[in-house]
C-alpha cells in the first residue's frame, strides 16, 4: 500500500491522489492532504517535511471551526488583539514550527507563539488588516484544527500556584545567597576574632536578610504549621517553623548579648524544602497538563441524525442533521461521523464503515476498521469513510472519561515511602518538642542561667530540624526518572518505582510483546517459476488486498513496482483472484487453491520436506498460503509472527535476577510453546482472553506474588492494571504512559530488566537519603542537649546532609 | 574599612538586579513552556542559499 506524503498513512491503492509538481511525484491519500502540501510548498516550508521527526501518522483533518467562541476570548493589547486558542493536530516540534511561520507569513499577523507543551498559541494581530476569522482559516488550511481555549479554574490555580511557589523560591535563594556573605565572615570571625562594631553590623544585615525568607518565602510554611497546630496533629510544617522560627527568635536574642546566630540555618531550611516542593509541583503540573490535552480531545459538537419523515430514509449523506453541542445526545440518538472528524461519544456503527484511529486511547498506531456494529469511541479520530452510529454511553461514563478519571486518581497517589517519612515525621516532631522542653528544664533546675537554659532548648529544635528531608525523597525521583527516560523507560511516580523493586513474577504477554506482533514472510518458494518471481507475483496480488497479511508480501518485496492486475476480486475465507498478463492468478488456503489447481495436483508440486515443514509451521502458529497460476501450483508462502531478537536474551536477564517468568496468551497451546521453547520462557498460559488475563494476574497476587506484567496495552489492558506494576511496551502515547504504570519507549525487551534494576537503585537511594537527612542531626541532638552545642556544628551538620543528599541521588544516573 | 561597605553595597546591588531579573523572566512567562525551546532551537529559518532551499519554479 503507497503511504500518503503529507500525513504518512498508509491507504489502499485505488484512492490515491497524485500531484506531479516540480518533476518529483507526490502520493497521497485524500485531496485534503495533497491541499495542505501545496499550501506548505507554495508558502516555501516544504522543510516542514525535512524537520518532522516523532510525527505520528494521521489525516489533515480541517475541520469547520465555530467563530461566536473564539471571538469571547479575543482581548486588546494596545492597537493590536490577542487571543490564546488550542492547537488541535499538533504532533511534533515541526507542527509548531509550521503553524508559527505559517502565521507570521500571514498579512497582519505581529506574532504567533505555539506551546509546545500545551499546544497552546498565544496570537496577536491587527484588527485592521486581518480579523480573527482568516486567521483561523488559515490554521485549519494546513490541516490543523483551532480550538477555542477554555481556561480551566483549577489548571489556573495551578499555574498560579507554580508561579507562586518559583517567586517565593527563587526569592529565598537569592536572599540566602546574600546573606552567605556576612555568614562566612562571622564564621571566620569565631574563629579568628573580629571586632565587636563589625560584628554587630553584620548580625543586623543578616536579620534584615533573614526576615523575608522566613515571612514572605515561608508563609505556605507558617500558614500549614498554624493549620496543623488548630488541629493538634504535628505536621512537616510543625518542625520546619520550630526549627526555622527558634533559630530566627533566638539569634535575636543573641544580637543583643554579642553570641552566636543561627539566621543561615534559618534560610537553608527554607530555601532547601522550597526547593523540593517546586520540584514536586513540577512533576503534578505535567500530569495536569495530560489531562487537559485529553480534555480538549472530546468535540464539542454532534451531527445528529433526526428522526426520519414519512417515505426518508436516514442514510449516509442523506439531510436531516442538526449540529447539536455534545451533552444534549442520549443513549440511542444516532449520530453521523464525516471523515476526518472526531467521533463526539461512545456507540456502536448502525451503518456504513469506516477506519478509526485510537491511537489516542490504545497507543495503536494502525487504524482499526470499523463496520456495522463495531464499537466506536468519543475522542478517536474517523479517517476514511462516513457512518451513522448509536451513542451507547455518554458523559462520565464513555472511555475517554474514565482515562482522564483514572489519569486524576493517579496523581493523588503518592510514594508509599513518603507516606513513611509522614508517619515518622508525625512520631518524630512531639518527640523533639518534647525533648527541648526537658533540656530547657534541666538546665533550669540544673541551676545554669535562664538564658542559658533556653539556648540549649533552642538548640536541640534548630539542630533537629532536617531540611534536606523535603529534598530526601522528590530529588531521587526526579533524577531517577529523568534517567530512566533517557534510557527510553517512562516512570510514572515515586509509587511505581517503589513497587517495582519487589517483583516476584514477570508476565510478559505473547503478541506484540515477544513477537513483533506483525505478520512477517518467514519462508517462500516457487514451483513452476523462480522463488523471486513467486513473490512478485503473489505481491502484485496482495497490494491490493487488505487482508493484514498482504503486507507481509509487500514488507517482503520490498518494491514498489508490480505487474498490473485486472479483474480482481476478494473471496472471503478463501483468498484474492485476479488476472496478471491474462492469466488466472490465485492466492489462499490449502482448500481454496487444491480445488483450483485442475492442471497439476497441488501434493506433489513442493518437495515432501516444506510439506511437512508446512504442516509443522501451521501448528506452531503460522499461516501457510497457496499460490497457482492458470490452475497450476505457483508457490507456498509460511506467513508468521516473528519472534524478537532480543527476546532469549531478556528472558534470562530476568531470570538471572531470580524472578519467574510467566508467558500468558489468547493463542492456542501449541502456538504458545513454540513461541515459549524459542526464548526459554517454562511457564506458558495459553487460550486466555483479556478478561481472563487479568485474572491470571489476580490470582497470582492472592498466592503472594508480586506481579509485573508486559503487554503492548492493547489487548492486555486490564491484565496491565489488574498487576502490581504494568508495563506498556511500543509507541508511547501520553494515554498509554497514563494507564500503564511504566511505559518503554522502545520496543526492546532487555528494557524490562533494566527498568526493575533503576527502580531498585532509586529506591535504595531513597532510604539512604532519608538516612542522610536525619543523621547528622540526630547525632548532633545529645551535643545540644549536653550544651555542648557550638553554631559551626550546627551549619556544617545542616550543609552536611544536605550535601549527602544532593550528591547521593546523583548516583542514580551513574550505571 | 570603608571600601567593605562599598563591596557589600556593590554585590547587593548586582544581587538586587538578578532577583528583578528573575522576577521578571517569571512574570512574562518565559518558564511556561520549557520543552518547547530545546526544539525551537534547532529550527533554522529559511536560508534562501542553501540550495534545497530555492523554490523550484
Amino acid at each position: 500500500m503507497p503511504t500518503c506524503d503529507h500525513c504518512l498513512l498508509e491507504f489502499p491503492e485505488r484512492d490515491a491522489v497524485r500531484s506531479g509538481n516540480n518533476g518529483t511525484s507526490r502520493v497521497f491519500c485524500c485531496h485534503g492532504c495533497l491541499g495542505v502540501y501545496q499550501l506548505i510548498n507554495s508558502e516555501g516550508l516544504d522543510d516542514f517535511y525535512r524537520k518532522r521527526s516523532k510525527w505520528q501518522p494521521g489525516p489533515a483533518s480541517g475541520q469547520t471551526v465555530d467563530l461566536a467562541a473564539f471571538a469571547e476570548n479575543i482581548r486588546p493589547a494596545g492597537t493590536d488583539a490577542e487571543t490564546d486558542i488550542v492547537l488541535d493536530g499538533i504532533r511534533c516540534a515541526s507542527c509548531v514550527w509550521l503553524n508559527e511561520k505559517i502565521l507570521m507569513k500571514t498579512q497582519g499577523v505581529i506574532s504567533a507563539q505555539v506551546n509546545y507543551a500545551t499546544h497552546r498559541a498565544r496570537i496577536r494581530w491587527n484588527p485592521a488588516e486581518i480579523g480573527i476569522e482568516a486567521i483561523l482559516k488559515r490554521i485549519s488550511s494546513i490541516g490543523y484544527t483551532p480550538k477555542p481555549f477554555v481556561a480551566k479554574a483549577y489548571e489556573e490555580e495551578q499555574q498560579r500556584a507554580s508561579q507562586d511557589l518559583l517567586i517565593r523560591f527563587g526569592t529565598a535563594s537569592f536572599f540566602s545567597m546574600q546573606l552567605m556573605i556576612f555568614s562566612l565572615a562571622l564564621y571566620a570571625g569565631y574563629f579568628q576574632g573580629i571586632d565587636d562594631k563589625t560584628k554587630n553590623i553584620f548580625h543586623l544585615l543578616s536579620l534584615l536578610l533573614t526576615t523575608p525568607v522566613l515571612f514572605y518565602s515561608g508563609w505556605p510554611f507558617l500558614k500549614g504549621a498554624l493549620r496543623g497546630l488548630r488541629h493538634v496533629t504535628f505536621n512537616m510544617d510543625v518542625l520546619i517553623v520550630a526549627g526555622a522560627g527558634s533559630a530566627y527568635l533566638y539569634s535575636i536574642t543573641q544580637m543583643f548579648t554579642g553570641g552566636e546566630v543561627y539566621f543561615d540555618t534559618v534560610t537553608m531550611i527554607i530555601t532547601l524544602i522550597l526547593l523540593g516542593r517546586y520540584i514536586e509541583s513540577g512533576a503534578k503540573r505535567k500530569a495536569s497538563e495530560t489531562i487537559a490535552r485529553l480534555l480538549s480531545l472530546a468535540p464539542q459538537e454532534a451531527r445528529k441524525v433526526l428522526p426520519p419523515e414519512k417515505g426518508d430514509i436516514v442514510a449516509i449523506g442523506m439531510p436531516h442533521r442538526v449540529m447539536t453541542p455534545v451533552p444534549s445526545p442520549v443513549p440511542g440518538d444516532l449520530l453521523e461521523v464525516i471523515p476526518g472528524e472526531r467521533i463526539p461519544l461512545d456507540g456502536v456503527i448502525r451503518e456504513g464503515a469506516s477506519e478509526a484511529d485510537e491511537s489516542m486511547l490504545t497507543g495503536e498506531s494502525l487504524p482499526v476498521a470499523k463496520t456495522v456494529g463495531a464499537e466506536v469511541f468519543g475522542g478517536t479520530v474517523n479517517l476514511y469513510g462516513s457512518f451513522i452510529y448509536e451513542v451507547s454511553r455518554i458523559g462520565n461514563d464513555t472511555v475517554l472519561a474514565r482515562i482522564i478519571r483514572a489519569v486524576e486518581d493517579a496523581q493523588s497517589r503518592r510514594a508509599p515511602v513518603q507516606a513513611l517519612v509522614d508517619r515518622v515525621v508525625r512520631i518524630f516532631v512531639p518527640a523533639v518538642l518534647l525533648l527541648s522542653l526537658a533540656t530547657g528544664l534541666y538546665w533550669f533546675f540544673a541551676g545554669t542561667s535562664p538564658s542559658l537554659a533556653m539556648m540549649n532548648a533552642v538548640s536541640v529544635l534548630v539542630i533537629a530540624c532536617p531540611c534536606a528531608l523535603g529534598l530526601a525523597t522528590p530529588l531521587a525521583i526526579l533524577i531517577g526518572t529523568t534517567h530512566g527516560a533517557s534510557r527510553g523507560i517512562l516512570i510514572k511516580g515515586g509509587d511505581v518505582i517503589e513497587k517495582s523493586k519487589r517483583i516476584d513474577v514477570v508476565v510478559f504477554d505473547k503478541t506484540g510483546t515477544i513477537t513483533e506482533g506483525k505478520q512477517a514472510l518467514s519462508f517462500f518458494r516457487g514451483s513452476g517459476m523462480s522463488d523471486d518471481e513467486a513473490l512478485h507475483l503473489a505481491a502484485s496480488l496482495e497490494r491490493l488486498s487488505e487482508h493484514s497479511i498482504s503486507k507481509a508480501f509487500l514488507r517482503a518485496t520490498g518494491s514498489r513496482d508490480f505487474s498490473p492486475v485486472s479483474h480482481f476480486a476478494v473471496l472471503p475465507g478463501k483468498g484474492v483472484r485476479g488476472e496478471v498478463d491474462g492469466k488466472e492468478t490465485l492466492i489462499g488456503n490449502h482448500g481454496f487453491i487444491a480445488s483450483a489447481c485442475t492442471n497439476q495436483s497441488l501434493e506433489n508440486a513442493f518437495p515432501v520436506e516444506i510439506m511437512n515443514a508446512a504442516l509443522a509451521a501451521e501448528t506452531a502458529g503460522a499461516t501457510v498460503v497457496y499460490l497457482s497460476q492458470s490452475g497450476k501450483p505457483a508457490g507456498i508462502f509460511f506467513v508468521s509472527d516473528t519472534i524478537r531478537q532480543e527476546a532469549a536474551a531478556a528472558v534470562k536477564m530476568l531470570e538471572h535476577a531470580g524472578l519467574d517468568i510467566i508467558m500468558i496468551t489468547g493463542d492456542g497451546q501449541n502456538t504458545a510453546m513454540a513461541v515459549a521453547n524459542a526464548v526459554g520462557i517454562k511457564t506458558v498460559l495459553a487460550r486466555r482472553s483479556p478478561i481472563e488475563k487479568a485474572e491470571e494476574i489476580s490470582r497470582l497476587r492472592e498466592a503472594g506474588k508480586r506481579v509485573l506484567m508486559v503487554g503492548d496495552g492493547i489487548n492486555d489492558a486490564p491484565a496491565l492494571v489488574e498487576a502490581e506494576v504494568g508495563m506498556a511496551m511500543g509507541r508511547a502515547t501520553d494515554i498509554a504512559l497514563e494507564s500503564a504504570d511504566m511505559v518503554l519507549m522502545r520496543a526492546d525487551l532487555r528494557l524490562v530488566a533494566e527498568a526493575i534494576r533503576l527502580s531498585g537503585k532509586t529506591f535504595t537511594i531513597i532510604k539512604q537519603n532519608l538516612f542522610w537527612a536525619f543523621f547528622y542531626n540526630a547525632v548532633a541532638i545529645p551535643l545540644a542537649i549536653a550544651g555542648l552545642l557550638h553554631p559551626i556544628v550546627a551549619a556544617g551538620a545542616m550543609a552536611l546532609s544536605s550535601l549527602s543528599v544532593v550528591g547521593n541521588s546523583l548516583r542514580a544516573r551513574v550505571r | 574599612m570603608s571600601s567593605m561597605y562599598v563591596l557589600i553595597l556593590i554585590a547587593f546591588g548586582v544581587g538586587l538586579a538578578a532577583w528583578l531579573l528573575f522576577l521578571w523572566t517569571v512574570k512574562s512567562g518565559q518558564y511556561d513552556d520549557v520543552e518547547g525551546p530545546k526544539y525551537r532551537m534547532l529550527d533554522d529559518d529559511d536560508d534562501e542559499s542553501r540550495p534545497e532551499n530555492i523554490r523550484p519554479l
